[in-house]
This record gives structure tokens, sequence and C-alpha cells, in this order.
């Protein structure tokens, strides 16, 4: 090929590509509309698949703000088995932004630049995430943050946020603390990242089932920890050595905890009560030192990986024509109670890794292969 | 053949031990903070408060040291994140709670230190590859590892692993020792060998080095790959330290890393480097940690008490204070003639900007 002619085919193309996007822009915004009119559209259903799995065959992205520890692992895992069940889904594509919102923003981009039809997006960095999104929502993908609220509205920068009900994670805990810690007392509250909607959801509703005789100690609505084992570890010893007296922990992810609750005995106090989400390691460590710590209580809510399942359905419904769910927001059971042993007793597997969540609908041993 | 510190900031020498600015300055800093803790939040001075701030601070404090030998020669490693997370992934990943298999775990993550401490000696030292493009771009490669290793995933760390990088020894944290064993072996190869001198000495002056013989490049590569392996020790010390660690564990040490060296009086140009100096900015730095935290205050404040303490620190060794009171202490005086000649170029180093513009106007 002649220089002269590469240049003119290059050019030609490049001419070509422009006009693909800016068709594409005009069609995306026609169809941030037609997304809204595929769900009152007729509904579709592929044979022996689930009610929300329409016929047309889309490709579809699940992104991740942070994919770095396990409990991220064994939710990726979920949310690709719940997209496979539909096989509509002729395409599964997974980003991790890494800590980063730059990435994760760039992540979304470059997905919608790919020509998915449909994204759930654990946005992590919040409302930091929403111009993207609304990007993503403009261009025609179906769009379906979860988790983690975004701000926003659904119809104008998203389909639809599918949170977890986290206040009722906060409920659940008050309920119990109230039952096993009846006389009133401390509680140290360790949440996620600063301002984060979760922790900050959970502590409202605590406190709203909190009498007066109860105080939370410590930063408010929480110490944030990141939720980062060392991190937390470092709060929990200064926290330690500052207050001679929690009643109860609350963290809303218990397996960090692990490293840092024998700073307790190693301090000659009792590990107090713990109201918290369940994680394989932190009941196997209730196991090994409930009975030399005579206050160390524990109950657990599902820790939520299956908040994901009902993302990817309501997303695949509305790409693929199926039924959209009707559910719109996750709601974690309590999952483990030390003292009533309802709705079970502390569950710990030694045969399994102890960074498995046993009250996920994956089974641990399909946990335990990911990553290897 | 001095380094741009040394010539400023000589060294208090007695006839056997010799004392340099930055040891009195963090020193004194760390003991002030100690006071300072001690009276308005007595609690971060307790055993607990101590037990939980010390591991993390060896941890630094080891990273530290391994960024020290870089910036000795006058560089600058951006990979220690990645290989403290890539060593924290595979020593817990691969024995998978097994403590048999954790041996030959510490053994990959050595070979993974080494290669990738050549890697980056070889594009600085003999490539001439700018410091700061050449350890990132080996960070991305070992976060890389790291991903394809774990799947960004590692496991819960071996019993094993626990009691030996987390426990206690005689009620001390045995990353106490670990640190201080670093501390005593970098110290004495660096200053009481014949390498460790030429190290310094080819820091401090690479044409000088070159020109009595002296092999500049060697001693350039060695320094990124002893780093590299001091920061895969890291790695090892906190994948016991804290029971599950994430997949980027080494995250929090980058700049931390540097800013303990720098807080030591290291100068970022090269030449001496001070470890003694170091690791007690790394416990200056951890403690101030503790200390804003157990004062109660808020994140936003904690940050701000951080940020302030670190400039401070390093405005001590980058500013001419001198220079700054004398230019404010200065009374008004006659203005000089319009026809004044310009300072001299030379004459402008080791001022701050606006004192250099100053001189200049």
């Amino acid at each position: 090929m002649k220089p002269r002619t590469r240049f003119a085919s290059i050019a030609a193309a490049a001419v070509a590509a422009a006009l693909i996007l800016t068709g594409c822009g005009t069609a995306g915004g026609a169809s941030a509309g037609g997304g809204n009119t595929a769900s009152a559209g007729p509904v579709t259903h592929v044979d022996g698949a689930p009610a929300w799995c329409g016929t047309k065959p889309i490709s579809f992205a699940l992104l991740d703000g942070f994919g770095g520890n396990s409990w991220r692992l064994v939710t990726t895992a979920s949310g690709k088995a719940e997209a496979q069940l539909c096989p509509s889904v002729t395409k599964f594509s997974y980003a991790d932004g890494q800590g980063s919102t730059e990435k994760a923003s760039s992540d979304i981009k470059g997905l919608v630049s790919s020509g998915v039809n449909a994204m759930v997006v654990f946005p992590d960095a919040g409302k930091a995430m929403l111009p993207a999104l609304t990007a993503a929502y403009n261009a025609g993908v179906v769009t379906v943050p979860y988790r983690v609220d975004p701000g926003g509205a659904a119809g104008t920068n998203y389909d639809k946020w599918i949170g977890d009900d986290f206040a009722n994670d906060g409920t659940n805990w008050a309920n119990w603390i109230q039952k096993n810690v009846p006389s009133g007392g401390n509680i140290l509250f360790l949440g996620g990242p600063a301002g984060n909607s979760q922790s900050t959801d959970e502590y409202n509703a605590m406190t709203k089932v909190l009498g007066t005789s109860y105080s939370f100690i410590g930063e408010t609505p929480f110490q944030p920890t990141n939720w980062d084992p060392t991190l937390t570890q470092q709060l929990l010893t200064a926290d330690i050595a500052k207050y001679p007296k929690i009643d109860v922990i609350v963290s809303d992810f218990g397996p960090t905890l692990v490293s840092s609750l024998p700073l307790f005995p190693q301090s000659g106090r009792s590990i107090p009560a713990l109201a918290t989400s369940d994680g394989n390691s932190l009941s196997c460590f209730w196991e090994d030192n409930h009975a030399a710590n005579p206050d160390f209580k524990l109950m657990t809510v599902a820790t939520g990986n299956d908040n994901v399942r009902l993302a990817v359905d309501y997303a695949v419904a509305k790409a693929t024509g199926g039924a959209i769910p009707t559910a719109d927001s996750f709601k974690g059971p309590i999952f483990e109670d030390s003292v009533s042993q309802q709705p079970n007793g502390v569950k710990c597997d030694r045969s399994l890794p102890g960074d498995v969540y046993l009250s996920a609908q994956m089974p641990g041993t399909d946990q335990a292969a990911l990553g290897k | 053949m001095v380094d741009a510190l040394a010539r400023n900031a000589p060294a208090l020498t007695s006839a056997r031990f010799s004392v340099s600015k930055g040891l009195i300055t963090v020193g004194s800093a760390t003991v002030i903070l100690f006071l300072i803790s001690g009276v308005l939040a007595p609690s971060s001075i307790s055993g607990t408060s101590l037990s939980g701030m010390l591991p993390i601070a060896c941890v630094l404090a080891v990273a530290g040291l391994g960024q020290m030998l870089v910036v000795q020669q006058g560089g600058i490693d951006l990979s220690v994140p990645g290989m403290i997370s890539l060593t924290a992934v595979i020593v817990t990943h691969n024995p998978d709670g097994n403590d048999a298999l954790l041996l030959p775990a510490i053994a990959l993550a050595l070979v993974f230190a080494v290669v990738a401490g050549f890697a980056n000696g070889l594009m600085i030292g003999s490539l001439r590859l700018n410091p700061i493009i050449a350890t990132l771009g080996t960070n991305a490669l070992l976060y890389g590892a790291d991903l394809a290793i774990s799947g960004g995933r590692p496991r819960i760390t071996t019993k094993l692993m626990q009691t030996i990088s987390g426990g206690q020894t005689f009620g001390i944290p045995n990353a106490v020792f670990f640190a201080l064993g670093v501390l005593i072996v970098v110290s004495v190869l660096v200053k009481k060998t014949v390498a460790g001198r030429r190290f310094e000495a080819v820091g401090a002056n690479p044409e000088a080095a070159r020109a009595i013989g002296l092999r500049v490049r060697s001693h350039q590569t060695l320094a990124y790959v002893w780093a590299q392996l001091l920061y895969c020790l890291a790695g090892i010390m906190i994948a016991g330290i804290t029971a599950q660690p994430s997949a980027f564990e080494g995250d929090k040490f980058l700049l931390p890393s540097v800013a303990v060296v720098v807080l030591g009086g290291t100068s970022l140009l090269g030449g001496r480097g001070f470890p003694l100096a170091t690791l007690i900015a790394a416990v200056f730095l951890q403690q101030l940690t503790q200390f804003v935290i157990t004062l109660g205050v808020s994140t936003a404040i904690q940050t701000l008490v951080q940020a302030a303490a670190l400039a401070v620190g390093v405005s001590l060794y980058t500013v001419n204070w001198r220079a700054v009171f004398a230019r404010f202490s200065r009374t008004p005086s006659v203005p000089p003639p319009p026809t004044a000649a310009p300072p001299a170029p030379s004459s402008l180093e080791n001022t701050t900007p606006a004192a250099a513009s100053a001189d200049a106007v």
C-alpha cells in the first residue's frame, strides 16, 4: 500500500469511526428513553432460565471500585454466576477500579465504548462516580449501581440503584444489643471509609432503636477503618487504651477484626460483645476464644455478597426484556447468634479457608476454589 | 566527596561517635511528641497503645531503610507498594493456612524481590532511566503478579507466621526485633565495611567515585536489590501482623517510606544515609498517627495534623532558615543602587524560592 493510499485509508476509517460514534451518541440519547420503553414493552423470557432473563442478546459488564479482598472476589463470582444463568448474556466483562476513582470512572467509559448493553457498578467512591454513571446511562447502557449510594436519581443519572438495606442491619444489631446488654453501655462502632453512606445509615438506624442508656464512644457516627485490617488494628489499640469500658463493638466488616480482637486479652480484658457481619475466620475465632472471654457474645448479619445478584437480575432484565424484579433493595438477614442460636449458632467450618462467607448463596467450597 | 546535606549539616562528632543533625532533630521531635502525648492523651503511650503502634512502625521502618538505600544513590523507589503487597499475597495465598508451605512461599517472594530489584537496578543504573518512571513500571508489574497469583485475594495468614511476625516475646512485639535486626545489619554494612563506605561514596558523588575507579553501576544497581529484599521482609511482617491482609497492603507505605527517609535527614540528592534516624522517624510518624487517633479528633483534623508535622519536619532540612530569618530581621536600609550586579548563581544555592527571588530583586 502506497503511503498516500494508506493515509487516505486511515483518514477514511477515522471519519467512519467519527460518524459511527456520532450515530451512537444520537442513538444513545434516544435509547436512554428507549431503555425505559424496554421495561414497558412486552416481557420476553428464555425457556428454562429465570424470569428476569429476556430474549434479547446482550453484552454485560460488572465493575468494582476496589476488588482487592476476598469479599469482593466472592461478590464478583456471585455476580458472574448470576449473569450466566441467562443464556441471553453472550459476553461478560469485569473491571476493577483498584481503589482509584479515576480508574473506576475510566473503566465505565471504556466499557461503554466497547459496546456493552448493561452494566452493574459498585460505586465505591459514591457521588464522585455519578458523572461516569450518568454518561453511561445517557449513552443508552442499562446502568445499575448497587450497594453504595451514588446520589443522583433513577431515570436521570442511571436506571436503578439497588441498595443494601443497611438500616435493616443497624436495626438488627441494635435489637440484639438491647437484648444481650440490657442495662446499657458503651458502644464502639467501627465503620468503613469516612463519610460512607453504608456506615452512616447503620449508625442512624442504631441510634433510633437504642435509648439514652447506650452511648457511642470514639468518633461519631463511626470510627473510619476503611475496612482495612491494619488501620482497624491501629484504631482499636488506641480505643482499648483510651476507653476502660467497651461493652459492645459494632463493625460492618467483621473479619477485619480478627487480628485486632486479641488485643483485649493482651490488655487483661475480656473481648466484649460483638455485633457485625459474618465471615468464617471470625466464626472460628469466636469458637477458639469465647470460653476464655466470658463477655464475648457474637451476632452476625449476612455480609451481603448476594446484593449483587439482585442488581444483575435487574440490569439483565431491563436490557434483555425480561421480567424486572420487584424488590429494589437487598435485606441482609441475621445469620448467626451465639446466644439464642437463632437462626443459626456460630458456624465455623475448619475445612474451608477463613475468608469464605457461609451466609452467601455460593457454597463455601466454590468460594474456596476462587482465585486459585 | 560530600553531599549537599553533609556540607550544610556537619555532624556533631566526638572521639568515637558522630551524631547527625537528622538524628538530633527527629530524636528530639520524637521525645517531644511522646511528652505531648503523655500530657494530652496519656492512653496513647500506654502499653496497649504501644503494642499496636510499634509493629506497624517497625514495618514502616524496614521499608524506610530499604528506601534509604535507594535514596542514598540519588534515586527513589516507587515499587514499595507492589513488593510489599506481592509478598503479603505470596506468603498467605500459597501456604493457604499450611505452615509446611510457608518457607517455600517466603523463598518465592525473595526470588521476586531479587528479580524486581535487578530489573529496577539495571534500568536505572545501566540504562539510565528515570527512577520514578522505572520503579513505577516495576510497581505495575509487581501488582500484575500480585493479581495473577491471588486473583485479588490473599488468604488468612498461617498460624506460624502470625506467631512469628505478629507475636510477642517478653512482652515486646516481635516486629521490634526484626526492625532492630535490620537496623543493625544495614548500619554495619553501610558504615563499617569497605563495600558500605564505597556505597556511600558513590551516592555522594558518582562522578568522583567513577574517577577513582569505584563500580558506580554495580553499587547503584545493588541498592535497588537490597531495597527490594527489605520491602519483601516488610511484606512478610505485615502479613503476620494483620491476620487477613488485603491484596493492596503495601499502598499505605509508599509515601511514608519516603517521608521517614527525609525526616531521618538523608538527602534526596544522595550520599550519607542515617539508618537509626530513619527508624526513629518511623516511630515518630506512627506515634503521631496514634496520638491524633487517641485525641479523638475527626479524620479531617487527623490528616491535617499529620501533614503539618511532615511539612515542618521536611522544612527543617530543605529550607535555609538562617537566610529566611536574616531576610525578615533585616532592618530597612538604603536601597541598593540600580546598577547593582545580580547575585552570583552560587549564592542562590540552598535558599528557598522566596528567598532567592527576594535576593534577585
